[in-house]
């Protein structure tokens, strides 16, 4: 061990552990982002949880078909349904103040109707009517008219089985009415390795997502210190003590890299003990050793990247200001883009096209793969690779920087 | 012995070298003065000595061998004092001393003796444990010099070491520095303060635009060859007897005049009379390094 690199890695660590505002960012920040983001966003992790969006049904109809349907309708539908006194106008006065946000109206003659197309008996075909309040986001009406729909399919092929049961004089099974309880159609499993498992919860999405973010911000005590050094003439007094920069740079890598493992270990422990004293689920890591040192392969390269992304910037950066400027708002950038605020699945294709090009998101990457598919090191390869690569070439156009810097001066 | 051959220096873009065909003979285990005003190329020079700036024109030397080769072989050889704080605020004094100790490859009982010694010439005792960024000026200026220090390094690269310290702690710094030859160090020391210089120096450089003046010792630079009048007047000096003796107003009809010789005295005081001028008094004195400097350059040292 170079005595002299041992001397760098021990002056950063201390200089490090006196940087309180930087330390409150690496570890404080992100244990709020993830209790925050993994409260409200638990419902958008959690499939058949009923969406605070309210419903009522005006039956006008009355039959047992019109019954059957609001029936399956309220087991089916993940809004919430409320018990109107199924009058028309009523349900649109509460619609107007804004109690409730969808009413959909059943008209008489619907159970006749429900097997008889428009037109074949002369008479047209009278539609179902969805109330709807103007305010409502588009997708969350489709959404209901999707249910809806596929509660009315599923009636009519019920009432069509019976009505051919009937008339094959095949034996009706007891119990078969339209009322009857129906079995969850659609159960989920999410696919991880060789085995089935439960969907994540947004737990197992935060805990990663906001790590990576925290570890990018490493980019604040890096080029704090880094910017003292070069204004202070602290950098060229080292170089005139033979301390090449490379060396000055490798000084830094160790101790943020230890700093990045301790947010990855307080993080996960946030995620297992802290996250559940707050309604959410508990963080499961992958409990056999192959997928923990892969999970560690991921949580390594994301440093590697992070802390040669921060070297990159205290170089460019004149000043500590312009570091936390650019430091800060290329993080937030790479974390927008990168599915870390937004989960990249709620992006349009567009821009899941451009979170691609994101280091945090190749990271989140390799953590899902891990954490939610428990894939082997081949299939987080690729995002240990593209991490690597971008570590690399940070580190070399920083140490390009400064030796354009020092040929600009001589 | 360090020589300093026909070194020259241009920065990248500039239009005039920084330092033009430099050529100095820095003995051992003394103080050696570089004076020159701000942007003389001091600072240039000795960024050349530590190994900051690499010449293209001339031969740097100690004891006869190229300056890399010395610093290769020995890269504690050279230590540099900037003019900046050039440590950690955030480090305490002690931490300070053991990180750049390290870096020069210091360990275990060296380290920490070197540390020691450096802490007591520099006498920070009282502080070892502060922050550097909790110290006064005058102390971070002892701080940066102790530092410097560490290694024992052969060739000590002093630039401007005083630069915003109280009096007291000036008097403190130079008395130190005075006293490292006695332990074998050369030290260079650059300045814009010329009684700094006279205090502390054996040997001085006296540089402005990237040459050098003159180079000797501090009598040898104060003897001039044209001696200096002070002399008093009853009428205002005439200006072409003025501009002749390169003369400077120096109080109430009272002028500073240069000399060719001490043989043209009786030629100037002819000069007066026929100009109808009363001489009140006149005294021959010597130049201090204000007025030599003013003599090479016509501008001030403070210019």
């Amino acid at each position: 061990m170079s005595p002299r690199l041992l001397a760098l890695w021990l002056k950063e660590t201390i200089a490090l552990t006196r940087d309180k505002h930087g330390l409150l960012a690496l570890f404080i920040m992100p244990t709020i982002f993830i209790l925050v983001m993994t409260m409200a966003l638990r419902d958008a992790f959690t499939p058949g949880v009923t969406i605070d969006v309210s419903y009522s049904v005006v039956d006008l109809d009355q039959t047992p078909i019109s019954k059957a349907l609001v029936k399956r309708l309220n087991r089916v539908a993940a809004f919430k349904k409320i018990e109107g006194d199924n009058d028309l106008g009523s349900a649109r006065n509460q619609l107007l103040q804004g109690k409730q946000s969808l009413v959909l109206v059943l008209p008489k003659e619907f159970g006749n109707r429900l097997l008889t197309p428009g037109g074949t008996d002369g008479k047209p075909a009278e539609p179902l009517s969805l109330l709807i309040d103007p305010a409502l986001s588009p997708t969350l009406q489709l959404a209901f008219r999707n249910q809806v729909m596929a509660a009315l399919g599923a009636v009519r092929a019920d009432e069509l089985t019976v009505k051919a049961g009937k008339l094959f004089g095949l034996p009706v099974a007891p119990g078969a009415t339209l009322e009857k309880d129906w079995p969850d159609e659609i159960h989920s499993e999410a696919v991880r390795g060789n085995t089935n498992a439960k969907i994540p919860s947004s737990v197992q999405q935060n805990v990663p997502a906001w790590l990576i973010f925290a570890m990018f911000f490493v980019v604040i005590p890096v080029s704090s210190i880094f910017i003292i050094e070069r204004q202070q003439g602290t950098l060229q007094r080292l170089r005139a003590m033979g301390v090449p920069f490379h060396l000055v740079l490798a000084g830094k890598l160790l101790p943020f890299f230890i700093v990045n493992q301790v947010q990855a270990a307080l993080m996960v422990l946030v995620g297992m003990y802290l996250v559940p004293q707050f309604g959410s689920e508990a963080l499961e890591l992958p409990s056999s050793l192959p997928l923990l040192l892969n999970w560690w392969a991921v949580s390594s390269t994301v440093s590697l990247a992070a802390v040669s992304w921060a070297l990159l910037i205290a170089s460019i950066a004149k000043t500590s200001e312009q570091a936390t400027i650019v430091g800060g708002v290329g993080n937030i950038l790479m974390g927008a883009v990168g599915g870390i605020m937004v989960p990249k699945f709620i992006m349009p294709a567009s821009m899941q096209k451009i979170a691609a090009l994101s280091p945090m998101a190749w990271g989140l990457e390799g953590f899902h793969t891990v954490m939610l598919r428990h894939g082997s090191f081949a299939d987080i390869l690729p995002s240990l690779t593209q991490l690597l690569v971008f570590a690399v070439a940070s580190l070399l156009a920083a140490i390009w920087l400064n030796q354009r810097a020092l040929a600009a001066q001589s | 012995m360090l020589n300093i051959d026909g070194v020259s220096y241009r920065y990248r873009d500039a239009t005039t070298p920084s330092l033009q065909n430099v050529s100095l003979n820095i003995p051992p285990a003394g103080v050696y003065g570089l004076l020159g005003p701000n942007g003389a190329g001091k600072t240039t020079l000795i960024s050349v000595l530590a190994g900051l700036l690499t010449v293209t024109d001339g031969l740097i030397t100690l004891d006869g061998i190229p300056l890399a080769e010395v610093r290769s072989k020995n890269p504690r050889a050279f230590a540099l004092v900037p003019q900046d704080y050039a440590f950690y605020p955030m480090l305490t004094v002690a931490e300070n001393l053991r990180f750049f100790g390290g870096v020069l490859g210091l360990g275990g009982t060296e380290l920490k003796s070197q540390s020691e010694s450096a802490i007591a010439f520099a006498r920070l005792e009282q502080v070892v444990g502060k922050r550097a960024e909790q110290l006064s000026g005058g102390l971070r200026r002892r701080l940066n010099l102790a530092i410097g220090l560490l290694g024992k390094p052969q060739l000590l690269l002093l630039d401007e070491p005083t630069v915003g310290v109280d009096p007291q702690s000036r008097h403190f710094l130079l008395d130190s520095i005075a006293a490292l030859p006695a332990a074998g160090t050369t030290v260079i020391y650059t300045s814009h303060y010329m009684e700094e210089i006279e205090a502390i120096c054996q040997k001085i450089a006296i540089v402005d635009q990237g040459q050098v003046l003159a180079e000797g010792t501090l009598s040898d630079i104060l003897r001039s060859p044209e001696p200096l009048l002070e002399i008093g007047l009853e009428q205002q000096l005439p200006v072409g007897i003025a501009q002749r003796y390169s003369a400077t107003h120096i109080g109430e009809q009272k002028y500073r005049l240069i000399l060719p010789s001490t043989a043209t005295l009786q030629n100037l005081l002819d000069e007066l009379a026929s100009a109808g001028c009363s001489v009140r008094n006149l005294s021959l004195g010597q130049h201090d390094l204000e007025q030599v400097f003013m003599r090479f350059t016509n501008r001030s040292l403070r210019d």
